[in-house]
């Protein structure tokens, strides 16, 4: 029946139709449609037909009809998206162990990464939040010399006038001074010069610019005013609150140590300072108008931090650059005039850096000062670490999917009989890894709940789970998202193309997967044999620095601190006091102590009766009393001790200097000091660690003389409770104003490596989780694997194979895996630990000892994971497994 | 009684569907209340009303033949359901009340 004039319909309204109205109702409309324009046609003619058509074709596009518009798709996916997650619920529940294992895997690896990501961002947090932030900066000496670059921290004192005249850029200059230099430290402080003696730290002076530049907020008094007499000092919050309560305390007076000449007066009272930045203070000591001490020293040292903030615009780079030539033309002429010497290579080498302030707690420029730094290695540590853990979760995860994806063979078939595409496949087996990891995202947020205590002890910070920000929940969403589809993927991909009549009949993909699962639990072995053999090196070295021998006896000292508020007479009766207790068998004054927290002091030194013309040999210059070297029970090799009422020109020196000052016969020689005093060699001790491990042993020298503030005390029985009483009931004969304030020197000693220590800590930790994760997976793997194997051993047994020889054959497969896992992981292994202790002057040796029982224990802990199912499955009865035959 | 209202338009297309029986199909409904309202109706006008009746349980369908004028495409038949029935009879009453109640008025219908 053709058309009567044999016209057909537009061709394009109908694509337009087929696109955009719901394909259901396409066939009936098609028709209808085409009916019409015939019907049209023969009414009306061609032209109108076609343009009715147009019409009727505009007129359909409603919502009612259209696709998307609810009743269709939604009903379709959303349906089976529902059933997706009921298969994925029950094959959790027929598969408990595996699924056990992967959400486990994976619940540890995300808290492994929550906790460290919250330390990482910490420490990237420091001195973040100033408002001119980009304007603040730390002057610091570089010295470049071919190729090599050194940056420290130290400046002569006069450098801020000089700076402040002529480099209009910088807008403000501040020094600051924190090592114990006059009164900035620690210091015994009474509130209007009476009363009670408190103890506290964080003293340190500063410039009166030092608020402005580093906006530190202000409670009472102003940034501009609060330090700009002299004698004023700043206090903080918290300790205003304990000294002032509820006041302001702003003209009140403070004496320190009992000392007339350190009186302050009270300027303000600041904001106690934030935690994360670069340095901590409770009492800045104004460093304008002083008479003496901190502030008054010139161009002879160099004692002094210095901070700037630039001026808005300014160019760092160029200001770096005039402040590089002002020290070529005028710094260099103000040395000279000081008779300092080898000024030409400092012309040469030396100028100066401006480092932004956000840089120096994490120093990426290696400054070399005094302050606390957190280490960027150890946050890329941290965050490799992470990593890794996370990624053999995920390898378990892919490994255990694909092994049982052969119980799955019969429902892959069904679907594609049903009519499933791929793509749906895929889709499933995706959404059900993703399943997984939501709900190891839920486990391993329990995990860091319960374990964020321990490793707040780890890291010794306090960290909380921030619940609240708001990047935190739907980040850790996106997380769990993406590690469900990465994992997933590879999985899902071999799922989905089984080939249907062959996975009805219950085959499926055989071989070529099994060397990818092979191949990745070599992986799992090798990073945990090389964990493990860093846990061990790190562990043996650690060992290592804590017994070697010292060159002092640090045990059964205890240090009396804060003596410094005694007159000089009278601690010398304190001493003979407590060394008529039983208890006591030496005591020695002096602040000079071999462990963390005792005072630094060094100058260099030349051979001779004059200063030379070189830079001479730097050397520690401690001022010690007669007993010091018995008392600490040092070994005087020659020459002799220092007697009572010693004069203050004789040193001991230790091995080490008489070795850079080339002397074979060191006793009876001279040196003069950078500040022109002689000194005669009297003795030569034995070189001591003084400063950590890590380092080498520097020159030293002994000398007597200076006030000290700490008395040592050794005991001789083994009962220190006991002598600490006594000892404290003398000091309250003493001081009764005064609290006693000791510490054990063994206790400081420790508190040097309490890095290092909690390094080892950490890699123990580590190489324990991804242990557990490696070994769970082998364990579910073997646990599949043997299985399958049920019929073969049931035969092998009906044959006559005895357990032992069973036993060999399934676990075999296994060891050869674990054999490839250390052959490769020792190389490694070698190599990461090499550099992990290269840069310590006193390290261990590394031994074949140490990798062989890293690899040992390792293939060990494999083995006997792997024989849980191999024992098992070989004492089975064979005839219940031959059975279904 | 659930009170479901029927708007005026989709009343009409319930009714041309028992009226046409068998013969009840897009084109076919569109042709009649064409011709009984004397003016131009659109085709998405009469699909959207039929889909929601279907919805709404006033409408079953089920495919029909094909044919070569509509280039081998089935047609849809809609057929009326019983809650239809009873929604139409109920709106039936309720206007002949209300004639009833209506105050002398010409009535001059055609």
């Amino acid at each position: 029946m053709t058309p009567s004039t044999g016209h057909v319909p537009p061709r394009w309204p109908l694509k337009v139709l087929t696109l955009l109205i719901k394909e259901r109702y396409m066939e009936e409309i098609e028709g209808d449609m085409e009916e019409r324009f015939l019907d049209n046609l023969d009414q009306f003619g061609y032209n109108k037909a076609k343009r009715l058509y147009y019409f009727d074709t505009l007129k359909l596009l409603r919502p009612k009809l259209m696709k998307g518009w609810g009743g269709d798709v939604r009903l379709n996916h959303y349906g089976m998206f529902i059933n997706h997650l009921k298969v994925a619920v029950r094959q959790m529940k027929k598969q408990k162990v595996f699924s056990a294992v992967k959400i486990g895997g994976f619940a540890l690896g995300i808290a492994a990464c929550l906790m460290i990501s919250l330390y990482i961002n910490y420490q990237i947090s420091f001195d973040k939040h100033y408002k001119d932030g980009d304007r603040v900066f730390r002057v610091v000496n570089e010295w470049s010399e071919s190729g090599e670059i050194g940056r420290w921290t130290n400046v002569h004192g006069p450098l801020k006038d000089l700076l402040e005249e002529n480099i209009p850029e910088m807008e403000m200059v501040a020094r600051v001074v924190t090592w114990s230099w006059g009164d900035a430290g620690d210091n015994h402080l009474q509130i209007e010069g009476k009363g009670i003696s408190h103890y506290e730290e964080g003293f340190f002076y500063a410039d009166p610019e030092l608020l402005r530049i580093l906006e530190i907020e202000m409670v009472f008094g102003s940034q501009e005013s609060a330090l700009s007499e002299p004698n004023t000092l700043v206090i903080s919050r918290s300790k205003a609150q304990v000294y002032f309560p509820d006041q302001n305390p702003v003209g009140k007076q403070i004496l320190l140590n009992k000392n007339p000449e350190s009186l302050y007066t009270i300027g303000g009272v600041m904001e106690d300072w934030p935690e994360n930045m670069h340095f901590d203070g409770d009492f800045i000591l104004t460093l304008f108008g002083r008479k003496t001490g901190p502030g008054t020293s010139g161009w002879c040292c160099t004692n002094y931090t210095l901070y700037t903030k630039l001026t808005e615009g300014a160019d760092p780079l160029v200001v770096e650059k005039k402040t590089g030539e002002m020290r070529k033309s005028l710094v260099i002429d103000l040395l000279k005039q000081n008779g300092q010497q080898g000024l030409e290579q400092e012309a040469m080498y030396q100028s100066y850096y401006l480092q932004p302030v956000s840089n120096i707690y994490l120093n990426p420029e290696e400054v070399g000062d005094f302050y606390d730094h957190g280490s960027t290695d150890l946050v890329w540590i941290f965050g490799a670490i992470a990593g890794i853990i996370l990624l053999l979760a995920c390898i378990n995860f892919i490994n255990l999917s694909t092994a049982s994806s052969m119980n799955r063979a019969r429902e892959v078939g069904l679907r594609k009989a049903v009519g499933s595409f791929r793509s749906g496949l895929v889709f499933q087996y995706l959404s059900e890894s993703c399943l997984y990891s939501f709900l190891s995202l839920l486990l391993g947020l329990g995990f860091s709940w319960l374990l964020m205590p321990f490793f707040n002890d780890l890291t010794g910070m306090s960290f909380d789970i921030p619940w609240l920000t708001w990047w935190f929940v739907p980040g850790l969403f996106a997380v769990s998202v993406v590690l469900g589809l990465l994992s997933g993927i590879y999985p899902a991909f071999i799922l989905s193309g089984f080939q249907t009549v062959d996975a009805l009949k219950g085959k499926g993909v055989v071989g070529g997967k099994s060397y990818l699962q092979g191949s990745m639990v070599v992986f799992q072995f090798a990073v945990t044999v090389i964990l493990m053999i860093s846990a061990l090196a790190v562990n043996e070295q650690f060992q290592f620095l804590m017994n070697k021998p010292l060159g002092y006896e640090k045990n059964q000292v205890i240090n009396l601190l804060g003596l410094d508020t005694m007159e000089e007479a009278r601690k010398e009766t304190l001493k003979s006091e407590l060394l008529s207790l039983p208890a006591v068998s030496n005591a020695s004054l002096s602040d000079f102590l071999p462990v963390e927290g005792s005072a630094v002091h060094n100058r260099s030194f030349w051979l001779g009766p004059v200063r030379g013309v070189s830079n001479g040999h730097e050397a520690a210059l401690w001022f010690v009393d007669e007993d010091y070297i018995t008392t600490m029970q040092m070994e005087l090799k020659e020459g002799r001790d220092f007697r009572k009422g010693e004069p203050q020109n004789t040193i001991i020196i230790n091995e080490r200097m008489a070795h850079a000052l080339n002397l074979d016969d060191p006793v009876g020689q001279q040196v003069t000091d950078m500040f022109d005093n002689q000194f005669q060699i009297i003795g030569l001790v034995g070189d001591f660690h003084f400063e950590s491990m890590v380092g080498n042993i520097r020159p030293l020298a002994l000398s007597s003389g200076a006030d000290p503030a700490t008395l040592s005390v050794k005991i001789e029985t083994a009962d220190m409770g006991e002598a600490l009483v006594a000892i404290s009931e003398v000091w309250e004969e003493f001081n009764p104003n005064q609290r006693m304030r000791h510490q054990f020197m063994d206790q400081q000693f420790a508190n040097m490596y309490a890095e290092l220590e909690r390094s080892k800590t950490l890699f123990m930790v580590f190489t324990i989780l991804s242990l557990v994760i490696a070994c769970s997976g082998l364990f579910a793997l073997s646990l599949y694997l043997i299985g399958k194997k049920t019929k073969e051993i049931s035969v092998r047994k009906v044959l006559g194979a005895s357990l032992p020889r069973l036993l060999l054959i399934l676990i075999g497969d296994f060891f050869k895996l674990v054999l490839l896992a250390i052959i490769i992981a020792i190389p490694i292994a070698w190599y990461f630990t090499e550099t992990l202790i290269e840069w310590m002057a006193n390290r261990i040796p590394l031994e074949w000892p140490l990798f062989v029982t890293g690899a040992l224990v390792a293939s060990l802990i494999a083995i006997l994971t792997v024989s849980f199912e191999a024992i098992r499955a070989s004492m089975v009865n064979p005839a219940s497994q031959l059975r279904q035959e | 009684m659930k009170k479901t209202r029927l708007g005026e338009f989709q009343e009409l297309i319930l009714m041309t569907v028992i009226v046409l029986q068998e013969n009840a199909y897009g084109n076919e409904i569109q042709r009649d209340l064409e011709d009984r309202l004397n003016e131009r109706l659109s085709m998405g006008a009469i699909q959207t009303a039929l889909k929601r009746m279907e919805e709404k349980g006033f409408l079953t369908s089920e495919w029909g033949e094909t044919s070569q004028r509509r280039g081998g495409k089935r047609k849809r038949i809609y057929a009326a359901t019983p809650e239809a029935h009873m929604t139409l009879r109920e709106m039936k009453d309720i206007r002949s009340q209300l004639w009833a109640a209506m105050p002398n008025l010409e009535t001059s219908s055609s």
